[in-house]
């Protein structure tokens, strides 16, 4: 393997040392210089989580070899402030609030920085645009416009210094804003994620993930790969100890395929190696017997007699089914002077959390086997690790690390069994850091559903029965599908008042990749259908859609369909206030088409264009020849 | 991941011609890697081990750019954002600077050189395109012998098709020549699946010069990626517009002597009503980078929907 000798200056200090042929300048500065405020978000250019200057150009580490740093000048986010200080840019992140889980934030830092040096009176449209690679999954970026143009103001003169100064909380936290405590840890990049972690004599490993969505694995041979000099073990079913089952209701996946594979993706063996090439190298030594089993990837086939059966112990490959039934449908239905029918689909989603998942374990000098990772369930991973090594729960222990991002996904304890298994195995404490590819392929996404509605309404509106059937996609295991089904079915019908409704909501076991957790916990799909639905049903009414609504929205002191009393319900409110804001035009939505009046207002949200900074000023003289 | 046994960084074409004709089997040329890294990656090439790369991008041979006797001539290490920083390039090429803007991003563009992105001949290549609207052709040069043997291609032959082009072993592209468009409007049109950072469904570029009155079109370059193997030529339109007054009706009558140009075996109707729309903004909007705008910039999204 070649090495180059490299010689740079790093944030002002001059640097040199070897670097590997395959080290891209984001692996330079992090695994050699521990300069791990640069993040890896994905590897590939997209996501600016590894933005830094070279020679004074704004790059993308993870996309440049590190030879070509060689000879450079470079600057990273530990570099922009003097050490304990914050520049004007990263006081007013801090001040407007614009790191929430903070994982992207040093990117946006370097970003921000890079527009106002490329131009320091850049618009706000200017900015957006030179902020365009860097992604941010938790702010919906407005704070972080927010913060660069009032560090732009600090930085031209045009506000105080004192702009940059938080109220503080004052007699209460109430109604004020608050400064965020982690902000001047994320905005420095000073805060370490799990994948950020080292410990000394730390092991690295790699995942070997199963090509097949359904077989029975007829054997596994780590023999070769185990001899690899390098490699301190290889990890399979095999080694746990104990008794092999997680998930967020029912226990049913294993902490790596046990005699079985359910989904593409799914791990099969892991590899503790020295370094990444060698554990990497060693999974292509591991040698693996499948047997092809018919698969099944749609929830409906799923459902049907003779589909393929996943688990054992659900010979219909129902995860869950969440029936509620109240009043009569069928007498609601014959009151009805309209019935709808309709059905609504909606897609797996990924959460893309800009921080892919990572860990690293090891077994402390007391025996206690220790695993921090971005888990947002920690204690209950601890109770299930327990088990499934077979250790009492206080030789168990699970240390969070700061999220960075997890809306759910990060529930599932994917890969920390795994973890501790190989700290175990090797004695050595074992880092498995996830690339964007891993984790889009083998972590959950949000379930597809596919839901059929049938609603009767009388002719001013009033709904008189709903039926309600979700058949959602739950893939290869159980992990919060349960949970998922149960809010899906109690929030079916939104808030709306309705005497007689059927609900049902299936979760179903497939062959795809599995669903989990995600932000809203079923509730968006059945929203997406109900609110669709209203929209549809409305305009065959001939009545506006805030009508229809106001016309059945919940008032203080309704009774959901589970029976739960409200005190309070704010849905007019919500809805006057939208309706004022939006600029709304009363009438049936339908009927007009590109002609309504409310459109194009200020306030509204215009397409995006680019170009904001070649856009010529000169004049153009408009011509009304529109043929 | 993509290692290698050698990344070697000439800095003189004879030395990276040398290099690379004694390359081993698999070696690659790398100019700003922006393709190269992402391909090494799960999902497409994997990783990779290569023995040799060869990294173009300190040979100062093809640094640069310069103009003459009305061609532009850019060095094979120019990157995008190049054709936003410099007057000069946003006086000689007007439509590029509407081109880079979408491309990729700021960062990326800081990277990515213009022949990466032709060499690479993906379909989806922004800057193809481009260079094919204004007469390009391409300079390779190889060893013969001691010394170098140079050749030049116009792009359209260069390109054969999905990551095909013309390069022979040994050879390694040094410049892109094309017309100088000084006195043009220029304008680029591009469709993904988002704004930032996306690869082109379709996308389309536009050129035009204007009869010194401002009444007539003087001439009318167009060509468009992505609904295709190869980029195309719009050579029917151009040729429809030229001397034809300047207005919505010439436009909509240019448009309709496309004809079928979607030889994509995807999304072949959405690309081809993409394409009738995209052949309207170029023009629409290059003759507003002119000064002449024919509609009112909030009319244009409807009227691009609806006629
Ligand atoms: C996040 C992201 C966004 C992107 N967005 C866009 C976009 O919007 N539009 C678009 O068109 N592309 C886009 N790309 C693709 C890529 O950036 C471009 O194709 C770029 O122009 C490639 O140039 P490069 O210098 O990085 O090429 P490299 O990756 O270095 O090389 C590309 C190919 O060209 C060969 N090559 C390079 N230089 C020479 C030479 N002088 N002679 C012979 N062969 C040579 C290489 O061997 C290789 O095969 C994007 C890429 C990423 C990662
Ligand atoms: S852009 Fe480099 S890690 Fe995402
Ligand atoms: S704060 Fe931006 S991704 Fe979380």
């Amino acid at each position: 393997m070649s090495s180059l000798d490299m010689e740079l200056t790093v944030n002002g200090r001059a640097v040199k040392r070897p670097a590997k042929a395959r080290m891209r300048l984001l692996d330079f500065l992090r695994d050699e210089l521990n300069l791990t405020g640069t993040k890896e978000g994905c590897g590939a250019g997209e996501c600016g989580t590894c933005s830094v200057f070279v020679d004074g150009k704004l790059v993308k580490s993870c996309l440049m070899p590190a030879a070509k740093a060689n000879g450079a000048t470079i600057e990273t986010v530990e570099g922009l402030a003097k050490r304990g200080g914050l520049t004007y840019l990263q006081q007013a992140f801090h001040k407007t609030g614009a790191s929430q889980c903070g994982y992207c934030i040093p990117g946006m830092v370097m970003a921000a920085t890079g527009a106002l040096r490329e131009n320091p009176h850049a618009g706000l449209d200017e900015i957006k645009e030179r902020l365009g690679g860097n992604i941010c999954r938790c702010t919906g970026y407005s704070k972080i416009f927010e913060a660069v143009e009032l560090a732009r103001d600090v930085m031209n003169g045009a506000l105080p210094v004192t702009a940059l100064d938080g109220p503080g909380a004052g007699a209460s936290y109430i109604g004020n804003n608050v400064r965020r405590l982690d902000a001047p840890s994320k905005v420095t990049g000073a805060l370490k994620y799990a994948g950020d972690m080292v410990m000394p004599g730390m092991l690295h490993m790699q995942v070997l993930r199963s090509p097949v969505a359904h077989a029975l694995i007829k054997s596994i041979d780590i023999s070769e790969a185990e001899a690899m000099p390098g490699v301190e073990c290889v990890i399979t079913a095999d080694d746990v100890p104990g008794e092999d089952g997680f998930g967020v209701f029912v226990h049913d996946q294993p902490i790596m395929a046990r005699g079985r594979v359910r989904y593409v993706g799914e791990a099969i063996a892991a590899v503790a190696a020295v370094d990444v090439e060698t554990a990497m190298a060693a999974l292509g030594k591991i040698k693996v017997e499948y047997e092809n089993l018919p698969a099944v990837f749609d929830a409906e086939a799923a459902m049907a007699s003779g589909a393929p059966v996943l688990h054992d112990y659900a010979p219909d490959n129902i995860v869950k089914h969440i029936p509620i039934r109240k009043g009569d449908v069928e007498a609601g239905f014959a009151d009805a002077e309209l019935v709808v029918e309709q059905s609504y689909e909606t897609q797996p989603v990924e959460h893309a959390y800009l921080e892919p998942e990572a860990g690293l374990a090891y077994v402390d000098h007391d025996g206690v086997v220790t695993v921090i990772s971005p888990s947002q369930n920690i204690t209950h991973h601890r109770h299930m690790l327990a088990k499934i090594i077979d250790r009492p729960i206080n030789k168990v222990r699970f240390i969070m690390s700061p999220v960075g991002g997890g809306f759910g996904g990060k529930e599932d304890m994917i890969y920390q069994g795994m973890l501790a298994l190989a700290a175990m195995k090797s004695g050595l404490p074992v880092r498995l850091v996830f690339t964007r590819e891993e984790s889009i392929i083998s972590t959950a996404k949000r379930h597809p559903a596919r839901i059929t509605y049938k609603m009767g309404l009388k002719n001013d509106g009033r709904i008189t029965a709903v039926e309600f059937r979700m058949i959602s996609d739950g893939g290869a295991y159980g992990l919060s599908t349960e949970g998922v089904m149960r809010k899906a079915a109690i929030l079916s019908c939104g808030p709306y008042d309705i005497a007689n409704v059927k609900i049902d909501t299936h979760g179903v076991y497939t062959n795809n990749t599995p669903s989990g957790a995600f932000r809203t916990f079923g509730a968006m799909q059945a929203q997406f259908a109900t609110e669709s639905h209203l929209d549809i049903c409305a305009g065959k009414l001939g009545l506006d859609p805030f009508e229809i609504r106001r016309v059945n929205m919940m008032r203080s002191g309704a009774s959901t369909h589970t029976k739960q009393k409200l005190g309070s319900v704010s849905l007019g409110l919500a809805l006057e206030a939208a309706e004022k804001a939006s600029g709304w035009e009363s009438g049936p939505s339908v009927a007009r088409g590109g002609v309504r009046g409310d459109l194009g207002r200020a306030g509204n949200r215009e397409p995006c264009t680019l170009g904001a900074r070649i856009r010529t000023s000169h004049d153009v003289d408009t011509k009304e020849d529109i043929a | 991941m993509l290692n290698c046994d050698q990344y070697l960084m000439p800095e003189t074409l004879e030395e990276a011609l040398a290099q690379w004709v004694g390359a081993p089997e698999g070696s690659r040329l790398l100019a700003g890697g922006t393709d190269i890294l992402p391909w090494a990656r799960e999902g497409r090439a994997g990783h990779m081990h290569l023995p040799a790369i060869i990294d173009i991008s300190r040979v100062k041979e093809l640094h640069g750019y310069d103009v003459v006797d009305g061609r532009v001539r850019l060095g094979a290490n120019l990157v995008f954002q190049r054709f936003l920083t410099s007057e000069s390039l946003r006086h000689h090429l007007p439509c590029m600077p509407h081109c880079a803007v979408w491309f990729a991003d700021d960062q990326i563009r800081e990277q990515a050189t213009l022949v990466g992105n032709i060499v690479n001949a993906s379909p989806a290549a922004d800057g193809t395109p481009a260079i094919f609207a204004m007469n390009g052709t391409v300079e390779i040069a190889r060893l013969d012998g001691g010394s170098v043997a140079r050749r030049s291609v116009a792009i359209g032959d260069f390109i054969t098709g999905p990551g095909g082009t013309t390069l022979e072993a040994g050879e390694i592209l040094t410049a892109v020549a094309c017309d100088s468009m000084a006195g043009y409007g220029g304008a680029f049109e591009k469709v993904g699946q988002r704004r930032s950072l996306v690869i082109s469904v379709v996308c389309a570029v536009g050129l035009v010069k204007l009869s010194p009155d401002k009444k007539t079109f003087a001439d009318v370059r167009l060509a468009m990626g992505g609904i295709g193997p190869v980029p195309i030529r719009l050579d029917a339109v151009e040729a429809f517009l030229k001397g034809q007054p300047v207005s919505r009706k010439s436009i909509l009558a240019a448009v309709k002597t496309a004809g079928d140009l979607v030889r994509s075996r995807t999304r072949r109707e959405y690309r081809s009503e993409v394409i009738r729309g995209f052949i309207e903004r170029a023009v629409e909007d290059a003759l507003a980078d002119c000064g002449v705008a024919l509609l009112p910039p909030e009319m244009k999204e409807a009227v691009h929907v609806v006629t």
